[in-house]
């Protein structure tokens, strides 16, 4: 047990730092369209021809240094499919170029990245199935929930992966959301608890009221938890791990979305002001993590068996 | 970073499950054993010296007081099998924790020969002398006077919420030897030995359990100087030190699973349904245990690399409270109407959560440190 990076993911996480610094954050994210971004197909490039794209080995089961990655691409508010690269590909044996889509079989209405993606993988009940974009009609969403987002139309069965376990792969797109909720929260908890030491009302900061304070803190102690619990499962790969790390990630954004834009005041409604990038990002993940298994549900039935 | 367990910390794991199972199957009632009862304290000397003698009940003591300098995390495999079985160290898991290590550490020669090897055998019972009824989270203005009369000093005061005090030999005492409103600079710790004439013990009837509070009255007790632990007026440093890590010596959310699964199980056994808004409550519940376990687990990683407490202290313990009250919440969704039957499964967790917030530091108190040393926002004005 340790909970301080070692020197090898200490390196890992200082090169792609560096990377992200140059090729993406707020700035990048405001060029690409903001809270309707388009989808960044230059950071895909720069995070492959940097390796961080394949940096878990196929069918790894510890996925841990991909997760610490993926954590600092949704910092950085990357406009990528990168969770789904690091994170869900390596139980997929079939070699799969470009962004990806993932949905349930059945699923209909918007889909993160659908209209940009190569491929589209459907996790159905029994199997999982890769369908080639081209073989499908999309259209993009108008969405400003800060990802590109399309609706997919005719879409075909797909070819069935083999000896893939559909739960397998739904356990690591709950850790792929996880991380892409904990880095968002992350960066809105960082921006607003910059602000409330800056902002002054009654003459003194407001970070200094004790109610801010209070509900800042609960919001850390919910990310926190959070994220160590995400790290874990992405260091596991246990199913229940994953249903539970974001079940508690979803928890948390209850608590960040609300408090970070009411500690923000009426700045937080403002385009100008950054902390809508990354809030309203966690409704829309927070809709692509019930449009699969609800990650609540299952892990009561994989611990006590009864749903 | 990784999440593996040491393998000699998972032998001890499963050599200590081993020996749990056999010996507790007969002998204790589990999670909903009562704080302070007789019988309580009366299996806790008998369990307690059973780990005395397999050396598992001061493991990380140092070899000269009976332990073998075993890791943080071995302690931390303990306190979680142990807590996930209801305490049957009972009290004595203060005295293993924190009190013994104090005596060791600000002892004179005579105190740590009287006070340590009946610890480290699994035979003391020990109280916390600390709450007044005007001095609780704010400790530092506590008023219970120790006034020096040659080689003794004399007590005038009460202390309250002292679990344990009806049955207690010793008491871990914080009174004021320096009058007025010296706050941190006037406490004393004294080593008080039960029953003392002077001293009235009241019992105080609760919600939490049938006897889990008293209050100790002083009038004019007399203990001897030599019975004061570190210096005059040095105590609050010496009690600071001690209950650095008792924010998470306590794995409470071990306790608040282990409901969790009871209460599961009488659902299962009874054949009962449970509708969709209760499966959330519960998974959430094991969610929230899931994360107090990890945070806990970056502050016993903290200590066994040798860092000073931090504010993950205080994450780890708020994020605690926050588990006891949800498993509070689901065991009453899943008990229904059991809850009215006191003592079940729901109605017992539904009054420990009461205290969850209290209990080694108020929640309020843990986010005021959660902003200050980990958000680091500004200090609020008082």
């Amino acid at each position: 047990m340790n909970f301080e990076l070692d020197a090898d993911q200490d390196a890992i996480l200082g090169a792609v730092g560096t990377l992200l610094s140059r090729h993406a954050g707020v700035e990048r994210l405001r060029e690409l369209g903001g809270d309707r971004p388009a989808y960044d197909g230059d950071l895909d490039g720069h995070l492959d021809s940097a390796g961080f794209a394949d940096i878990a080995e196929p069918g790894a089961g510890n996925r841990l240094e991909a997760a610490l990655v993926q954590e600092a691409i949704a910092m950085s508010l990357g406009s990528v499919a990168s969770a789904y690269r690091l994170l869900v590909l390596p139980s997929i044996p079939t070699p799969i170029d470009g962004p990806v889509a993932v949905i349930p079989a059945g699923h209909s209405g918007p889909v993160r990245f659908a209209a940009d993606a190569s491929t589209i993988v459907v996790i159905g009940d029994h199997d999982v199935r890769l369908v080639d974009a081209v073989e499908t009609t999309s259209k993009q969403t108008y969405t400003r929930l800060g990802w590109p987002a399309g609706t997919i139309t005719d879409l075909p069965y797909g070819k069935v992966v083999a000896d893939v376990r559909p739960s397998e792969v739904r356990a690591w797109v709950n850790v792929a959301l996880a991380v892409e909720l904990v880095g968002a929260m992350r960066f809105a908890l960082d921006l607003s608890v910059g602000y409330v030491i800056d902002r002054e009302q009654f003459g003194r900061a407001i970070g200094s009221f004790q109610a801010v304070q209070h509900g800042l803190a609960e919001c850390a102690v919910a990310l926190e938890g959070a994220r160590w619990m995400t790290l874990e499962a992405a260091w596991s790969g246990d199913l229940t791990a994953a249903s539970l790390a974001l079940t508690h990630a979803l928890d948390a954004t209850e608590l960040v979305f609300h408090r970070t834009h009411q500690y923000c005041g009426a700045i937080g409604f403002t385009q100008e002001y950054d902390l809508h990038l990354a809030t309203m990002r966690l409704p829309a993940l927070r809709a692509e993590a019930l449009a699969h298994e609800r990650p609540t549900a299952a892990s009561v039935s994989q611990i006590w068996g009864v749903v | 970073m990784e999440f593996a367990w040491a393998a000699e910390d998972a032998e001890y794991r499963s050599e200590l499950q081993s020996f749990l199972d056999t010996e507790l199957a007969d002998h204790w009632h589990g999670a909903v054993a009562t704080l302070g009862s007789q019988e309580n304290a009366d299996y806790s000397r008998r369990f307690a010296g059973l780990l005395a003698d397999r050396g598992w009940l001061t493991p990380h003591w140092p070899e000269e007081y009976g332990g073998h300098e075993a890791t943080p995390w071995m302690l931390a495999v303990l306190g979680e099998e142990l807590w996930s079985r209801g305490e049957p160290r009972g009290p004595q898991y203060m005295n293993a924790n924190w009190i013994g290590p104090s005596i060791m550490a600000h002892g004179t020669p005579e105190q740590r020969d009287r006070y340590l090897p009946p610890i480290s055998r699994g035979n003391a019972i020990w109280c916390q002398g600390f709450s007044e009824p005007d001095a609780g989270t704010d400790l530092a203005s506590l008023r219970t006077a120790a006034v020096r009369d040659g080689d003794e000093y004399v007590v005038n005061g009460t202390k309250i919420w002292t679990s344990y005090g009806n049955i207690a030999e010793h008491c871990y005492l914080l009174v004021r030897t320096l009058p007025g409103d010296t706050r941190h600079a006037g406490i004393t710790v004294l080593l008080l030995d039960l029953p003392a004439d002077g001293l009235e013990i009241r019992n105080i009837p609760g919600v939490v359990g049938d006897h889990s509070f008293n209050e100790l009255i002083f009038t004019d007790v007399r203990v001897p100087v030599a019975n004061r632990l570190g210096g005059e007026n040095a105590g609050w440093a010496v009690v600071r030190e001690a209950l650095s890590y008792e924010r998470v010596g306590a794995p409470r959310w071990a306790r608040a699973s282990l409901m969790l699964d009871q209460a599961m199980s009488e659902v299962s056994d009874e054949g009962r349904t449970i509708d969709a808004v209760t499966v959330e409550l519960v998974g959430r519940s094991r969610a929230a245990c899931e994360a107090a376990r990890l945070l806990c687990y970056r502050v016993i990683d903290e200590r066994a690399k040798g860092l000073p407490p931090s504010h993950n202290a205080n994450i780890a313990r708020a994020a605690m409270v926050n588990a006891e009250r949800m498993v509070a919440s689901a065991c009453v969704a899943l008990g229904g109407s059991a809850v009215f039957e006191y003592g079940s499964t729901a109605d017992h967790q539904l009054r420990k959560s009461l205290a969850a917030g209290i209990a080694a530091g108020s929640y309020e108190v843990q986010l005021n440190l959660i902003s200050l040393n980990h958000l680091g926002l500004p200090k609020a004005r008082s």
